[in-house]
């Protein structure tokens, strides 16, 4: 139960909220509610960081891992919490963030000089402590936040005899603040019964999902003033944060999050059997994939379901290899086109999406069936049914050689072929390329058979696909869904399509691109909507961890 | 509630000690009972163990139980520590309600007696966060946890639902979390404590006076989380006292030098490699009372295991290779079972290697290795294979093969925790929960 009714609004909420009540024309007794509670993932951790204490700040430590909830990592940041040993690492990076800060080298940055090095300046550190406590905390501080850091800096700064080693730990409560580690999205009544993002929230949401950092300055002063929560105010910050070229990290979260390429940190191959994979590849790999999709959605504002046809991709000299083309370059990467034989169709037949969703050590139509289903038509593949006997499958038959052949034998059995008529078909189209995502005309000497059957449809090899998904309405339809979701941390099966209506058919109306969706998205009230609080329910009760 | 301006004034009468030595000795004094008390029983330490994708039935079950079970295939390779390690046949998860889910309803059953009701969650607390509860105050970490093929999630712990509690990811990342920076080398003489510690607990202090004010208006979920949170904060404030004491053991351990850097990944020649050294890591953690609860991995549920230019796999082969009609069972499925035990050998022989009081480390250990599945062909859970190693301090009798004639998994965890001193009437829930131990164990 995510909604929650309060009967006071608490001094935080007094000050972050005052101008969206304002706005909203409610009596300052009026309700909020706290939507979600998001754990910074580790990107955003480091770009916030990076952009609240300039560059130059090293933050070497182990971010706890997330999973995927409804195809997205950023849904389970809304489900998970901070570990024993999540802490450890988060308390030693903020100490070591902040001896960074307020080390000789970097204290020129900070916006106050205290009268003596040597002894507490409250004043000063005051002044310190408020600016980044409002860019870490992304809302002013309370003053209980502030009067309490101010103290510790006071207390460690005179034991010290030194201003800026008393000022180190006041910053790093800072830095490892539940209120910081955390993104809290809070809602006010919105008119009507919905409620509605206050604006501090609806800084870090817009913020986070277009730059994947903490909302700047200006961001935050539209946010004191109240501008964001008015129409017009709010087309101005989306219009300014999308014509800076930081949209391009933003995206790159996103895609890396929806194309599930963070699956790279632990895919290992057989070396035997695949010599030249190793960790350069995978991370060209990864790299090849989000420069292909960046350079169609936001350098040529390109039609987004070209991703599925592209032969149009980006390639250095590790990609060169598996690709088995030749590399006469002497840069790093370059623009590189297919040929029309070649059998590629867009990002399913980069070496990222056919390695990824393969055995170490063999191919697998079903992995990278359940994967694309899954990722580009947001059509999960159900578990397995209980206590399937394998047996039947396996038992009687003879020496299997293809994949194919494997996989056929499911279809004798109607309990396994529910789920294999679902995500095979799609698999058996790529059956071309092998787990590292090298061409190959034959398996264990056999020749592939790249036809398919897709819901009546007679499909040949990953073009015959490509053009498949291409076409299908579903396609676009999933990555809108995925893209909402993913700024809301939630589930994407739970979006409701009418939540998405407006911004759907904007994008549509431009030919599919994604600056049109991502607008449509950002400037609509959906995007900032929560449903109104639950009455409470009784109250007390021990909580289950889910 | 403890006052929390109890830490920043620390032990010196309010007097914040920076480098100050008078604040030392004040500190060595508080320290003077601890001293005094060096000469108590060791503590018993817990470990839980999981490797995926369970035996080969007709390979490892000994045909009779008791003592004098004769050895089998699949469990000759631990007949080096035979007499410290007990065998559980014949157990029986329960999914009850709730769907089989595969390669996870097995993980979840035997880490919490309890069915689970989400894929990839679980229930309740898993076993050695129930274990830590009780046992860890005073070590430096309430518990840790290792993955050998290099995958923070990979770890099996859990305080419940889907945050597990992730793992070390490589011998030296886990040498870096016990024995880098903050870190008391028992052995050494000159010992001191490290004034910054003290400081680093002020901070701490200031983050968990925001507690009250951080759990208003949070939903039931969100209020767990950062429960959670706090709760985390609460531990590592533990780990500073604990780092402020003088450490009590007198561990007879050098610490290595830091391990290099390696591959840590799913090929079974890595993990030969990685086993043995994050085992050591992990005893010599228990031996000098890093902490008391350990918990090891060396593979996902459906272990991903591969030997190379076997372009199935583990997991795959226990889906895709036949039953061979003669011998009864998969013979590849049967060798990848049988490098399971060989790891899980390893493992042992690191906490066996360790002399401590009258004995060894191991035998003031109770290690409990637990799998996803009976049968992994088929995902069948019943005669799910069960193993436990040391003898908790003389508080388990070992060396038994234990028939437990389809009696719920839960039984084992029971048994466990009784052998941890851990006062509990019934343990696991459903038809999995039980009031019934294996008293014949226990002494």
């Amino acid at each position: 139960m995510r909604k929650y009714l309060v009967l006071a609004l608490s001094l935080a909420l007094l000050a972050a909220g005052g101008a969206a009540i304002a706005a909203a024309g409610k009596s300052p007794a009026a309700k909020s509610e706290i939507v979600t509670l998001r754990r910074l993932t580790q990107e955003e951790y480091r770009n916030s960081i990076a952009d609240i204490f300039g560059a130059g700040i090293e933050i070497r430590g182990v971010f706890e891992p997330t999973i995927r909830v409804g195809g997205l990592l950023a849904a389970s940041t809304s489900v998970l919490s901070v570990t024993p040993a999540g802490f450890e690492s988060y308390t030693r990076m903020a100490d070591s963030i902040a001896v960074q800060v307020t080390g000789e080298k970097l204290r020129s940055r900070l916006p106050c000089t205290p009268k003596s090095p040597a002894a507490p300046d409250d004043a000063c550190a005051g002044k310190i402590l408020s600016h980044y406590g409002l860019m870490l905390f992304r809302r002013p501080l309370t003053d209980d936040e502030l009067k309490s850091r101010i103290a510790l800096t006071h207390t460690l700064a005179a034991r010290q005899k030194d201003f800026y080693a008393g000022l180190r730990y006041g910053l790093a409560s800072l830095i490892q603040a539940p209120d910081f580690l955390f993104r809290k999205e809070v809602a006010v009544p919105g008119g009507g019964d919905q409620y509605t993002l206050e604006p501090y929230s609806r800084a870090a949401r817009l913020s986070y999902l277009l730059w994947n950092t903490t909302p700047d300055a200006e961001l935050l002063t539209a946010a004191e003033t109240g501008a964001l929560n008015s129409d017009a105010g709010l087309k101005k910050e989306v219009g300014r944060l999308m014509a800076s070229p930081r949209l391009e990290v933003g995206m790159r979260a996103f895609f890396n999050d929806m194309l599930e390429l963070d699956n790279f940190d632990t895919v290992s191959k057989d070396s035997l059997l695949y010599p030249k994979w190793g960790v350069a590849i995978a991370n060209s790999a990864r790299e090849e994939t989000l420069r292909t999709v960046i350079d169609l959605a936001l350098t040529r504002d390109g039609d987004m379901r070209d991703l599925m046809t592209t032969r149009q991709t980006f390639i250095n000299r590790s990609l060169a290899a598996i690709y088995q083309v030749p590399f006469p370059f002497s840069g790093e990467w370059v623009k590189y086109e297919f040929g029309p034989q070649a059998g590629r169709s867009g990002i399913l037949t980069q070496a990222s999406m056919l390695a990824m969703f393969s055995h170490p050590g063999r191919s697998s139509p079903t992995k990278r069936g359940v994967a694309l289903m899954d990722i580009f038509l947001c059509e999960p593949t159900p578990n397995p049914p209980n206590n399937v006997d394998f047996s039947i499958i396996n038992n009687t038959s003879g020496p299997l050689k293809t994949v194919r052949q494997r996989l056929t034998a499911h279809a004798t059995n109607p309990v396994c072929a529910s789920c294999h008529n679902h995500s095979d078909p799609i698999g058996l189209t790529l059956e071309g390329f092998d787990t590292i995502g090298g061409h190959r005309t034959r398996e264990n000497g056999e020749l592939i058979d790249l036809t398919t059957k897709i819901r009546g449809q007679s499909i040949t090899g990953a073009e015959g696909v490509g053009r498949y998904l291409h076409d299908n309405p579903k396609f676009p339809a999933c990555l809108a869904r995925k893209m909402f979701a993913y700024a809301r941390g939630e589930n994407t099966e739970r979006v409701r399509p009418a939540a998405l209506k407006t911004a759907y058919a904007g994008f549509v109306d431009s030919g599919y691109h994604l600056r049109a969706l991502l607008k449509g998205l950002a400037e609509g009230p959906e995007l900032y909507s929560a449903p109104p609080p639950a009455p409470p329910s009784g109250s007390g009760g021990k909580v289950a961890m889910h | 509630m403890l006052d929390r301006r109890f830490l920043l004034r620390g032990s010196c009468q309010g007097a914040l000690a920076v480098m100050g030595l008078p604040f030392l000795d004040c500190l060595l004094d508080s320290k003077g009972k601890a001293l005094a008390a060096s000469g108590r029983p060791l503590p018993t330490r817990f470990s839980t163990y999981f490797y995926g994708l369970g035996l080969t039935k007709q390979l490892w079950v000994p045909k009779t139980a008791g003592k004098d079970y004769e050895v089998t295939e699949q469990l000759k390779p631990l007949q080096p520590l035979r007499a410290k390690i007990n065998v559980f046949s014949g157990l029986r998860v329960a999914v009850d309600n709730n769907p089989n889910y595969q390669h996870w309803s097995g993980v979840g059953a035997s880490a919490t007696g309890i069915s689970p009701t989400k894929m990839s969650q679980f229930d309740s607390k898993t076993i050695d966060q129930q274990v830590a509860d009780v046992v860890s105050r005073g070590a430096r970490f309430k518990s840790v946890a290792a993955s050998c093929a290099g995958d923070a999630r990979q770890s099996y712990s859990s305080l419940g639902g889907a945050n597990t509690l992730p793992a070390e990811v490589s011998p030296l990342s886990l040498y870096t979390r016990l024995f880098g920076p903050g870190f008391q080398d028992p052995s050494k003489g000159d010992w001191k404590p490290d004034p910054q510690v003290m400081l680093q607990q002020s901070v701490l202090s200031v983050v968990a006076d925001d507690r009250k004010r951080a759990m208003q208006e949070l939903g039931a979920s969100d209020r767990s989380r950062m429960d959670q949170y706090f709760t985390s904060v609460r531990e590592a404030e533990l780990q500073m006292q604990a780092e402020l004491q003088r450490p009590e053991i007198e561990a007879k351990v050098a610490i290595p030098a830091a391990p290099e850097e390696m591959a840590c990944n799913n090929a079974l020649p890595n993990l030969r490699k990685v086993t043995p050294l994050m085992s050591r890591l992990a005893a010599l953690a228990m031996a000098t009372d890093q902490t008391r609860v350990f918990h090891m991995s060396v593979s996902e549920p459906g272990s991903q295991i591969f030997i190379p230019g076997d372009s199935l796999g583990y997991h795959q082969s226990t889906h895709e290779e036949p039953i061979d009609p003669l011998l009864g069972y998969q013979p590849r499925v049967a060798n990848y079972n049988v490098y399971n035990m060989e790891l899980f050998l390893s493992y042992l022989q690191e906490l066996d290697a360790i002399p401590e009081g009258d004995g060894t480390l191991l035998d003031h250990c109770l290690v409990y290795a637990f799998t996803d599945v009976a049968f992994a062909k088929i995902h069948a859970l019943d005669g799910i294979p069960m193993l436990t190693a040391g003898s908790a301090n003389g508080r388990m009798k070992t060396g038994y093969h234990i028939n437990g004639d389809g009696s719920p998994v839960s039984r084992v965890g029971l048994t466990a925790q009784k052998a941890m001193d851990i006062s509990l009437e019934s343990w696991g829930s459903g038809s999995m929960e039980t009031k019934s131990p294996f008293t014949e164990l226990l002494v």
